[in-house]
């Protein structure tokens, strides 16, 4: 056995440990109703079908509901909405406000799951968006106030923010994907997103670009409720290619924490953009980086390295851990979500 | 082919020692309250919240170092497209605004860099120097209808600043027929051809507006229950929502705070007012007079929103002593709700 072998499990055996010990030092704190709302699709599959929107979110035996919900001991309600329009349409964000505000109100999705406590009954809520869900939920929370540019615009997004509590994007594509670049009006023909959400430039996709006249900041405020952000590193041959700094194959860092300035400078684990200097003056909250790609992240099916980012969540002998540390070295974006609750 | 081995010294040992050590994770756990023993997420959440709770909705202060948030929304930033390969040229194009107001010509930008040594994906932008290029473009609506194309150039002629400074500029004029009602955003699929005969390409975009209100001239400012209200003379042409905000600032330029207001607005001369909430001029420790450093109007009756140009250094406010503003927070019930429900105490709401 080599000495890097040995450092492995080791590194494995206080992974585990630590994340045991989280789980079983859990206090007494409001149980969550989780509220998961996926991203981009090439069809109307999972606003039409229950089973796709729920399959969204598994591979295999692995799925990210059951694990983030520690085997559904939390509550949980699967939205299902349009991902082939625009984030900010009716049956984009329109439909995830109101399956939303339905989710708080005890309405069961599709497959008879209902959050286990409506608001009035002092239920809190945890909406979990990936990818596309991101720029979706930008736009709902940055539209809640009156006095925002586009209020309520197709739902009830002033009662999606007074109910809940904060949102966890999965990669979330807030800056849109340089993918979207490459695929509209066929710019890039050498940039292979094929196998991929962006393989064609339809409406969702073309406003998934990096040009600031189609990103949600240009249409919303600061998010009403703190959104927090993870995404992953692990790239995906062909398509990472053409993605600047790290990437998840389709999302590059600058669009998945949020960043000001433009939307594809390259950033990696140690200098991704800080709490300080997101897309909007406020609400935005780095919490790690992830060895996972863009489908992996959203279904748990890879165990893998994680990494502390600037201003990230974990903590290293009593004090935030430098950017870049391995924090944990087998824990999926699923796994990370069951010990954030 | 055999590589020599070398026998095991005690300094080998010891550097394999250290090295295992390296390799180690740090023990790495999730920040948590300790006083509470509620997890850091719903704790943190909610010290947000409870900060946040000190200003309204609709006007909030600028952290110290921050940016003008209304004008940061409005200034265009270069996006570019990696090559297939490491030493592809990379491609990076903007526009001159976030939108242009019609009648207004539509001014684009790009340059062609070729990454430095080792370059490509995960460098710099622009690492490795300029590369002259024939550069062109082709402006598409949303639909992939085309309405135009471009040449870009470097020559120091017409938009273009400088010659041979490898930025290449396009002046392209919107057709009459493809001028929006409110607005329209418009891809532009831009290719590039360098000296070695290489291709890159990549899509840029620009947002053309045609609002339905435009600022109409007479600002006046007056503390009112200690907050500082910037009255904005708006005149409507067609009915529908608008959206104002603007940003105060030191004298200097260093932002305050902004605020925002939006209407359903008839058609006609208006006012619309700014309600900068009065913490956050006793926050920040500078009287006035501020400056309104930025202000911008749209038409939001639908998506996408016509941008009516930014409007800088737009009014300069009567010089007012800190102690003329509220120095109480505003206590905004939404948020203190949703701190209140994150750490309920057990048996409480939210448990």
């Amino acid at each position: 056995m080599t000495l890097r072998s040995l450092g492995y499990l080791r590194h494995l055996a206080l992974g585990l440990a630590v994340a045991a010990a989280a789980l079983l030092a859990l206090p007494a704190v409001a149980q969550p109703c989780f509220i998961f709302v996926h991203g981009k699709q090439t069809n109307t599959n999972t606003y039409t079908s229950y089973s796709a929107a729920r399959n969204y979110w598994v591979s295999g035996s692995r799925d990210f509901i059951q694990t983030a919900t520690r085997n559904y001991t939390a509550s949980y309600y699967v939205v299902g909405y349009n991902g082939t329009r625009p984030y900010w349409e009716s049956q984009s964000a329109g439909e995830v406000a109101n399956e939303i505000v339905a989710a708080t109100n005890g309405t069961a999705d599709g497959g008879g799951h209902a959050c286990a406590k409506t608001y009035a009954q002092g239920g809190t809520f945890w909406v979990i968006a990936h990818s596309m869900g991101g720029p979706v939920m930008d736009f709902i929370l940055g539209n809640n106030d009156s006095s925002d540019p586009n209020y309520n615009y197709n739902g009830p997004y002033s009662t999606v923010a007074s109910r809940i509590s904060l949102a966890i994007t999965l990669s979330g594509a807030h800056r849109g994907s340089e993918g979207a670049d490459a695929v509209c009006f066929q710019s890039n023909p050498f940039c292979s997103f094929i196998a991929q959400f962006i393989q064609s430039c339809d409406d969702a996709t073309y406003w998934l670009r990096s040009s600031d006249d189609v990103q949600v900041k240009t249409y919303s405020n600061a998010p009403a409720r703190s959104v927090y952000l993870t995404g992953g590193y692990e790239a995906i041959f062909g398509a990472s290619a053409c993605l600047s700094g790290e990437d998840d194959g389709v999302v590059q860092y600058a669009s998945i924490y949020a960043c000001n300035g433009s939307a594809t400078a390259s950033y990696d684990n140690s200098n991704v953009c800080g709490n300080s200097s997101k897309q909007e003056s406020s609400g935005f909250f780095n919490l790690d980086g992830a060895h996972e790609n863009h489908d992996d992240i959203r279904n748990d099916s890879d165990r893998d390295t994680r990494r502390q980012i600037p201003d990230g969540i974990w903590t290293c002998s009593g004090s935030p851990c430098s950017p870049n540390t391995v924090v944990q070295s087998s824990m999926s974006s699923a796994q990370f979500v069951s010990i954030l609750w | 082919m055999t590589t020599p081995k070398t026998p095991l010294r005690p300094l080998h040992l010891l550097l394999a020692f250290a090295a295992a050590v390296l390799l180690l994770p740090v023990p790495a756990v999730l920040a948590q309250d300790d006083a509470s023993g509620v997890r850091t997420l719903a704790q943190h959440t909610a010290d947000v919240y409870r900060q946040a709770a000190r200003y309204p909705n609709d006007s909030r202060p600028v952290e110290a170092g921050a940016l003008d948030p209304v004008r940061a929304e409005r200034v265009p930033a270069p996006h570019s497209l990696p090559g297939r390969n490491a030493d592809s040229p990379l491609i990076t194009v903007w526009s001159r605004e976030v939108s242009f107001e019609a009648p207004a010509p539509v001014d684009l930008y790009a340059t062609v860099d070729r990454p430095g040594q080792g370059g490509g994906k995960g460098q710099s932008q622009g690492q490795g120097g300029k590369v002259a290029a024939a550069i062109s473009g082709e402006v598409i609506t949303a639909d992939g209808e085309t309405v135009g194309s471009v040449v870009y150039n470097d020559d120091g002629k017409g938009v273009d600043r400088r010659a041979g400074d490898g930025i290449y500029s396009a002046r392209f004029t919107l057709p009459q027929g493809a001028v929006p009602d409110l607005a329209a955003s418009f891809g532009v699929r831009v290719t590039a051809k360098t000296a070695d005969g290489e291709t890159v390409g990549t899509t840029g975009g620009f947002l053309y507006s045609n609002p339905h209100a435009h600022l109409g001239g007479e600002i006046r400012d007056e503390v009112r229950d200690g907050n500082l209200v910037m009255s904005v003379e708006v005149t409507v042409e067609k009915a529908g929502r608008f959206h104002l905000a603007g940003t105060l600032a030191e004298m200097n330029g260093t932002p305050v705070g902004w605020a925002q207001t939006a209407a359903e607005l008839e058609p006609g001369t208006h006012t619309l007012e700014l309600s900068f909430y009065g913490l956050m001029f006793r926050d920040h420790g500078v009287a006035g007079p501020y400056r309104l450093a930025s202000l911008s109007l749209s038409t939001t009756t639908s998506m996408p929103n016509a941008l009516n140009d930014l409007v800088e250094d737009a009014h300069r406010t009567a010089a007012y002593p800190l102690s003329a503003f509220t120095d109480r927070g505003f206590g905004n019930p939404g948020l203190l709700q949703a701190a209140d429900r994150l750490v309920a105490a057990p048996g409480k709401a939210g448990h």
